[in-house]
């Protein structure tokens, strides 16, 4: 196994390898020989960032990681304005941040191909909503190209450019989870000289006022172009590659089947054992390729639209059928669930309906049998990491607060704080929302210390918020509640990178793909903007950090504490690849009393309870040695036994 | 062959991913079309993981469906038990006995079930066959703990008609771990090989 840098580098055409949906989107993008990448890590789009920073350099391509998707798409698009190849990405969620750029400027068009790149999260692994990115696209009438497998997925990223630059019109590549974090056998194609040679490419920006200028007299214009494109796309996606009509040509019955759902279609027929259908396999789920959709309904006496999520196809097939005076019955949310993430026992649960035949395995069956174990199943969620600075940070402001506060937080590991048994977070909404949320229970619970009228009781507020966070969409929030006159304490859980991703690098980490970029320290920002109180702590030290947070919240107004060290996680991954050994701690047999403090209010995951011995013990393989455990222990219980170096 | 599924199931940070991608890599090399479906993000972070390995013929999507895997692979018990159906019936499950307690059980909220209940339930109620050995104690017989995965996986090509050849797997193995680590690494391997033959009787 070649490391996946290199593989995505090979210049091995026809070599077949295996690669996750993500990395197979960078080779395609290098293939199309792309000149500027740049975005926001966010799961399950990350990998495909992280895979264009490690073969930046050596491919000539501009990537940077920016501090949220409307900058990194700004980045983009203005590349692509000077006649260059360019790309962003992003999950779905963080189009919802870019969607005031994307929807203003998709009038505009580009120059040179632009790509925006959209990883969904259906069923919602590692976010916090299931949003379908096909109806933005519909919204705003960009195409939206969709792949079945990684391979598909590299050959749409090439094709995606190309059609992007034909039409001067924005294109979306929607994955979902599944396909992103999907590896799967591609095929490798050419590399294009530039791209080998690793030269960097760069644009020319050609001035055109009425272009580039949203004010309304030209803004007027834009919609009709819009609406133009789309139609005359719709009309070149008859001949998309990634569009096609397969299955006995005769059959009475057929199945429309957009993107990664044609995969479970065809493992759900082959299940079912079924070949007496036509299948319509859609790379293009917006816009439908009427041309194509005609040919297809050609004969058919019923059809199933097999979709995941919302009914973008089914709306315009049962729309255009409409119009055309099609009556065939046309099934869609009425048999596959319109919830959650498309599966092949999904996909053949709704055919055996569709079909009137019995599906291959008794699902209820096997489900009656399953429920008879749940209840045998402890709960395992994901936790803070042994050694994971933050927990300390919040076993800190619980016991400053008395766990009394409310506890605004925000999105990254740290939002793992929720769980028992520290329990510091009672809000999460989007990035950057903590201090905003943080300010408003402060306006609507205490008033704003520029009012003249004092609420009776002070209810404290403690929002914490994450380094890349802070960068992302903390800082406007931050300005508005200095400037207000807010009562809070804002913690900056400063890890150093965006962890929850991946550990990619942001202002507070100062490295940059390139090499060094300029640090940017949180508290010099809270003191510019005027904070009424900055103060930076080192978490694993847990009595200065409670005794620095108790000052704080004395304090009238916006207190800003930093709580700064690496994250866990990361620096032990360093320390592992050099060789270095950390302490392994023990729980003293004679010293432990049984008391639980380390379980019942610290919880790092490397404590258990010796049910024989009523005592605490540590697993010496989870183990990073932090010595959090020796603080907080009353009866200094904890001790470093051994240099481990796992 | 037309396909043949596995499931690999464990605790996050266990290296439930790696081992997909060894077993992915070894089918591939086989001749096989493969998929592979993991997690990422938010639940690698010490919860509950579960990845797919799917080669053959033909195979589509990356997930395995319930009640279709030939095989399962588990690092930690409790874990096994968890995608316990998504096991086919008469499938075979090689699992690491080593438990890891979650800091709810620890913290008094819940119970962690007994070794003996969990394999009754592969045995009698799924008709599973159980291989389960304490792999940890076998990696560190082998020279370091991080070889747990390997262990199972030399295990794994000893399930009867398993349908990679375990010289091939070792290859793979042998060029996707650091240089330095190679040795222990075949240790763990043909450890792995020799715990399932003792249990399978061959
Ligand atoms: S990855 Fe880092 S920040 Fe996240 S939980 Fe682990 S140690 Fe903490
Ligand atoms: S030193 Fe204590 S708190 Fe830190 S990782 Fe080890 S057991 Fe956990």
């Amino acid at each position: 196994m070649a490391k996946v840098s290199d593989i995505v580098l090979w210049d091995k055409p026809g070599e077949k390898v295996l690669l996750l949906g993500n990395q197979a989107i960078a080779r395609g993008a290098l293939e199309a020989n792309i000149a500027v990448y740049a975005a926001y890590p966010g799961t399950p789009s990350s990998e495909l960032t992280d895979t264009m920073a490690a073969v930046a350099e050596k491919a000539g391509v501009y990537m940077e990681y920016s501090t949220n998707e409307k900058v990194a798409f700004e980045t983009a698009l203005a590349a692509a304005w000077s006649g260059l190849r360019a790309m962003t990405a992003m999950k779905h969620v963080g189009l919802n941040v870019a969607a005031d750029t994307f929807m203003s400027a998709v009038g505009m068009g580009v120059e040179g191909g632009f790509v925006i790149m959209v990883a969904d999260d259906p069923s919602m692994w590692s976010s916090q909503n299931e949003q379908d990115t096909r109806v933005y696209a519909k919204f705003a009438n960009v195409p939206v190209l969709e792949p079945a497998d990684p391979h598909e997925a590299k050959e749409m990223t090439k094709y995606a450019f190309e059609l992007s630059e034909k039409f001067k019109h924005f294109v979306i590549l929607r994955t979902t989870t599944r396909t992103s974090h999907a590896r799967g056998d591609v095929v490798l194609g050419e590399l294009p000289e530039e791209i080998k040679q690793g030269k960097r490419k760069f644009g020319k920006f050609k001035k055109d006022p009425s272009r580039f200028v949203d004010v309304p007299a030209n803004a007027r214009n834009f919609h009709p172009i819009i609406l133009e494109k789309i139609e005359k796309i719709r009309e070149e996606l008859n001949n998309c590659p990634f569009n096609w009509i397969e299955g006995k040509e005769d059959a009475k019955v057929g199945i429309i089947a957009p993107g990664l759902s044609y995969a479970y279609v065809k493992e759900a027929l082959a299940w079912l054992g079924v070949d007496n259908v036509k299948i319509l396999k859609l790379g293009t789920p917006f816009p439908v390729p009427y041309g194509l959709l005609e040919k297809f309904l050609e004969g058919l006496e019923k059809v199933l639209i097999v979709e995941e999520l919302e009914p973008v196809v089914e709306e315009q097939v049962k729309t255009w059928a409409y119009d055309k005076g099609i009556t065939i019955p046309i099934h869609g949310k009425d048999l596959v669930p319109r919830i959650y993430e498309m599966t092949t026992r999904r996909a053949v649960t709704a055919i055996a309906k569709f079909l009137g035949v019995e599906t291959p395995i008794n699902f209820e069956e096997l489900d009656a049998k399953y429920e008879k174990v749940k209840p045998l199943l402890p709960p395992r969620p994901p936790s803070l990491c042994p050694a994971c600075p933050h927990r300390n940070s919040f076993y800190a402001i619980k016991k400053a607060t008395k766990g009394k506060a409310i506890y605004p937080s925000d999105i990254g590991c740290y939002t793992l704080g929720l769980l028992p048994p520290l329990q510091a977070v009672d809000t999460t909404v989007a990035m950057g929302a903590s201090i905003g949320i943080a300010h408003g229970l402060s306006i609507a619970q205490n008033g704003s210390l520029s009012e003249e009228q004092k609420s009776p009781e002070k209810q404290v507020i403690v929002a914490t918020i994450g380094d890349s966070t802070f960068y992302h969409t903390g800082l406007p929030a931050l300005a508005n509640a200095i400037y207000n006159r807010s009562n809070v304490l804002v913690v900056v859980l400063d890890n150093l990178v965006t962890a929850m991703t991946g550990d990619q690098p942001n202002p507070s980490t100062g490295q940059t793909p390139h090499g060094m970029g300029k640090r940017i320290p949180i508290e010099d920002v809270a003191k510019a903007m005027g904070a009424d109180f900055v103060a930076v702590v080192d978490p694993y030290d847990i009595k200065t950090t409670y005794e620095t947070m108790k000052k704080a919240l004395e304090v009238e107004g916006v207190s800003v504490v930093v709580a700064r060290q690496p994250c866990a996680l990361y620096k032990v991954g360093q320390m592992r690849r050099r060789g270095m050994t950390w302490p392994i701690y023990q729980v003293n047999e004679e010293k432990c009393t049984g008391c639980r403090v380390c379980i019942n209010a610290y919880g790092c995951p490397a404590i258990y309870w010796d049910e024989e011995k009523r005592q605490a013990r540590v697993e010496p393989t989870m183990c990073w040695g932090c010595g959090g455990c020796a603080q907080v222990c009353p009866f200094g219980a904890f001790e470093p036994v051994k240099e481990g170096a796992e | 062959m037309r396909e043949y599924n596995i499931v690999i199931t464990g605790v996050g940070g266990q290296g439930v991913l790696t081992a997909a991608n060894i077993l992915g890599w070894a089918a591939l090399r086989a001749g096989y079309k493969v998929r592979l479906g993991e997690v990422h993000g938010m639940s690698q972070r010490f919860g509950s993981v579960i990845s797919y390995v799917r080669f053959g013929e033909d195979v589509y999507g990356s997930m395995v469906p319930e009640g279709k895997a030939d095989v399962m692979l588990s690092f930690e018990p409790v874990e096994a038990l968890r995608y316990i159906n998504y096991l086919k019936e008469g499938g075979m499950a090689v699992i690491n006995t080593k438990p890891i307690v979650p800091v709810q059980v620890s913290m008094g909220m819940a119970k962690y079930p007994s070794l003996d209940e969990i394999r009754r339930i592969f045995e009698e109620d799924f008709k599973a066959k159980w291989i389960g050995f304490n792999a940890e104690e076998l990696a560190e017989k082998a020279g370091h703990v991080v070889t747990t995965n390997t262990v199972l996986i030399g295990a794994l090509t000893q399930i009867p008609e398993f349908p990679l050849d375990a010289e091939h797997v070792r290859e793979v193995i042998k060029i996707s771990v650091p240089p330095k680590a190679v040795d222990v690494n075949m240790k763990a391997f043909d450890l792995g090989i020799q715990a399932a033959k003792d249990i399978l009787g061959l």
